[in-house]
């Protein structure tokens, strides 16, 4: 099946400094898609030049298979990491602004958003103005100006930063339906663990580079290589000095052992239980967070 | 470009102006400060003067009976503007005690003035005046005119002429001013033909600037309220400050139109509501079909000149603080058509006139002004109007490249050096 989006190699300076380095990824119809990295990665400037705000010095971006066109854009959603809002205006005819720009008319945009507001609970606030709001209601404004022309595909450049819980929630709630639907979502975070439970595929770029991409339980299996969890009594001091074992970490009564990328864990296991008692040894997949924190280590070598 | 994106928003531009409380109280203010410009100061001017008193020691005792009847016939032509209380003194022996009394009088601010008519001077044409300020130009002018009216009569008087025809003979000649145009000769009083060329030329020149500005707030707020994002992942930035140009530019429009709408129904003939606030005898201007034409092309002209760039500002800079520094810049451009003011008023076919307001950021104001006082000829209006789009188009080439950049930069104040390679990046 075609990628709801490819990038090709895409490539942006800003006078010496290079923001995106030859990133590729494709994202799959139908996925939730991560874009991962520490702050200052080019993640930002990735999905601007994604939405045609800024435009690639080289390479290309693909919307179905076909280079994107303006007019293309039009089907996607996008929220910005700096969000904002006409403060003069009253929630409707900002909504109906933001509805008019993706080519739906008032007509058609005012029942959708009333049900919008009724749904995030503001079915009162329609003809306030945007000043009046709390932060928090503006974010959900925000959020209906983003989904409310129904796109295909959601582009959300760090949804979770400032958010309160209700509205994580919201959030989390929108993006699960939206993949119900079977449509494709792509977010920005900088925070492993928000990618660890909503992703599917994930995307690693550091310093304006893709460090790794793939399916995210894949992933896991390739890169969780030789780590394990121990539970056991006796002389845990040994441990570190068993063939194959390269790093013991104790932890609440369990050991987490790095063993050598060649080293097998049965071997391990037989000398282990020489000098201990074993009740638990298994093999353990890595958190994303190791993942990229060695992945990065990795690639600046 | 997206028409459809242009329209939206242009109209949300233009919506939130007319919706604003500012649109409507600087619609309604605006004419009235202008009134209050025009009248305030003659009416102040003509209180400061209506009781001018002024002690005369006539040595002749011929000129002082004459002086009154001229400064009389002076007060009733100008409606008691300039007038004159009149006080003849009987000339004393000892000339130099009557002259230290005098004074005295007029630092206790008995009399404004004193003059003294001397036989022997006055055969060198002179008469002395003595006041604690001698820089009042318009007193002492009336008082020449007057003087002069008064010693020819007595002077033809001399020569055996009879006072009563000389009297007949020297009545002064009022200006009735015609203004003569190519659509017929029509009566106008001179100060109504000031306040036209002066409220032409000011509202022309305030509301290019107010809009102008607006569209720099705009952009800023826009900016430092993180909507641009939003907008620019749907609209090019192109369309988006075309939009934003036209929709306030319109808002523009709609304002004047109320005011000429206004202006029309009040100088209507019938509806004299103005005329309380003129001097008595003022025949009112007419705006005519082909200077309002001129006035909506020239503000529109003006206005996209100013407009883009006050656009290329606001994208460039941060807050207003840090962009009002460089709009300050455009107050160069902006204050010198208000030295061409008056030079051009008087005599609107002089070189000065016609190579000021042919230089493109001029014309707007000053070519406005020429077409209310004289019509100046077509090749020249034609030619001003190519100048100036030539310079729009130029000066939209490079804002549109300042804009596309500035947009999307926050942080650091720009250099001039930065906004050059911003116009070359793009």
């Amino acid at each position: 099946m075609t990628p709801s989006l490819e990038l090709q190699a895409v490539s942006k300076s800003f006078g010496d400094f290079t923001a995106v380095n030859e990133v590729s990824f494709a994202v799959p119809q139908g996925t939730i898609y991560g874009l991962l990295g520490p702050n200052g990665a080019g993640k930002t400037t990735t999905l601007r030049m994604i939405m045609d705000i800024i435009a690639p010095d080289s390479g290309l971006v693909l919307l179905n298979g076909h280079p994107r066109c303006r007019a293309d854009l039009a089907r996607v959603g996008y929220l910005p990491e700096e969000r904002g809002l006409y403060r003069k205006m009253t929630v409707t005819d900002q909504l109906v602004f933001l509805a008019e720009l993706h080519g739906i008319r008032r007509r058609e945009a005012l029942p959708a958003i009333e049900s919008w507001l009724g749904r995030v609970e503001l079915a009162e606030w329609g003809q306030r103005k945007v000043e009046e709001l709390s932060k928090g209601m503006q974010q959900k404004i925000q959020l209906i100006g983003t989904v409310l022309h129904d796109p295909d595909l959601l582009i959300l450049d760090e949804p979770f930063s400032g958010l309160d819980p209700i509205n994580q929630g919201l959030f989390k709630d929108l993006l699960a339906d939206y993949q119900r639907q079977g449509k494709t979502i792509i977010f920005s975070t900088h925070i492993m663990e928000q990618a660890e439970k909503l992703c599917d595929y994930i995307c690693l770029v550091s310093q304006g580079r893709t460090i790794l991409e793939g399916e995210l339980p894949t992933m896991k299996r390739r890169l969780g290589g030789n780590s394990y969890r121990l539970v056991a009594d006796g002389d845990l001091e040994r441990i570190d000095k068993v063939n194959g074992v390269q790093q013991a970490l104790f932890h609440d009564g369990s050991a987490k052992l790095l063993l050598e990328p060649d080293a097998s864990g049965s071997e391990v296991l037989s000398e282990l239980v020489g000098f201990l008692s074993v009740h638990e040894f298994r093999s353990q997949e890595p958190d994303l967070e190791e993942i990229f924190i060695k992945a990065v280590r990795d690639a600046t070598r | 470009m997206r028409p459809g994106n242009f329209r939206t928003i242009a109209k949300r531009e233009y919506l939130a102006r007319l919706r604003s409380k500012g649109f409507w109280i600087s619609t309604i203010a605006l004419p009235i400060m202008m009134a209050a410009w025009a009248v305030l100061p003659s009416l102040m001017v003509a209180k400061a003067r209506t009781s001018q008193k002024l002690a005369v020691v006539d040595r002749t005792h011929l000129v002082a009976e004459l002086l009154q009847t001229a400064l009389d016939d002076l007060a009733r032509r100008t409606a008691d503007q300039v007038s004159f209380n009149l006080e003849v003194v009987e000339p004393r022996v000892d000339a130099e005690s009557q002259r230290a009394d005098l004074d005295q009088r007029v630092l206790d601010e008995e009399i404004a003035a004193w003059v003294w008519i001397d036989p022997e001077m006055l055969a060198e044409n002179r008469v002395e005046y003595h006041a604690e300020s001698v820089s009042n130009f318009i007193t002492q002018q009336a008082l020449t005119g007057a003087l002069s009216v008064a010693v020819q009569q007595v002077r033809l008087v001399e020569s055996g002429y009879d006072p009563e025809i000389v009297a007949e003979l020297s009545s002064t000649i009022d200006l009735d001013t015609v203004r003569i145009s190519e659509g017929g000769s029509r009566a106008e009083g001179g100060l109504g033909g000031f306040a036209l060329a002066f409220a032409v030329f000011m509202v022309l020149y305030m509301t290019t600037l107010i809009y102008g500005q607006q569209v720099m707030l705009g952009v800023l707020e826009e900016k430092s309220s993180r909507v641009v994002e939003v907008l620019l992942s749907t609209v090019d930035p192109i369309d988006l400050m075309a939009g934003k140009i036209a929709g306030i530019g319109l808002a523009g429009l709609t304002q004047i139109a109320i005011w000429i709408a206004t202006a029309a129904v009040l100088t209507a003939p019938g509806v004299v509501a103005i005329m309380a606030f003129l001097p008595a005898g003022t025949e009112l201007p007419t705006l005519s079909p082909i200077l309002v034409l001129h006035f909506f092309l020239l503000f529109i002209l003006g206005y996209f000149f100013y407009a883009t760039f006050y656009a290329m500002i606001g994208s460039a800079f941060n807050n207003p603080q840090e962009a009002q520094q460089m709009a300050s810049l455009a107050v160069i451009f902006v204050v010198l058509p208000w030295i061409f003011f008056l030079p051009i008023l008087n005599d609107p076919d002089s070189t000065l006139a016609v190579v000021t307001s042919l230089i493109p950021i001029f014309t707007p104001f000053l070519m406005v002004l020429r077409i209310a006082v004289k019509m100046p000829p077509t090749w020249q209006i034609l030619l001003g109007y190519f100048l100036t789009t030539a310079m729009c188009v130029g000066m939209i080439w490079l804002c549109a490249r300042v804009y596309r950049v500035g947009i999307l930069m926050y942080g650091k104040k720009p250099s001039l050096r930065e906004l050059w390679r911003w116009v070359r990046y793009a």
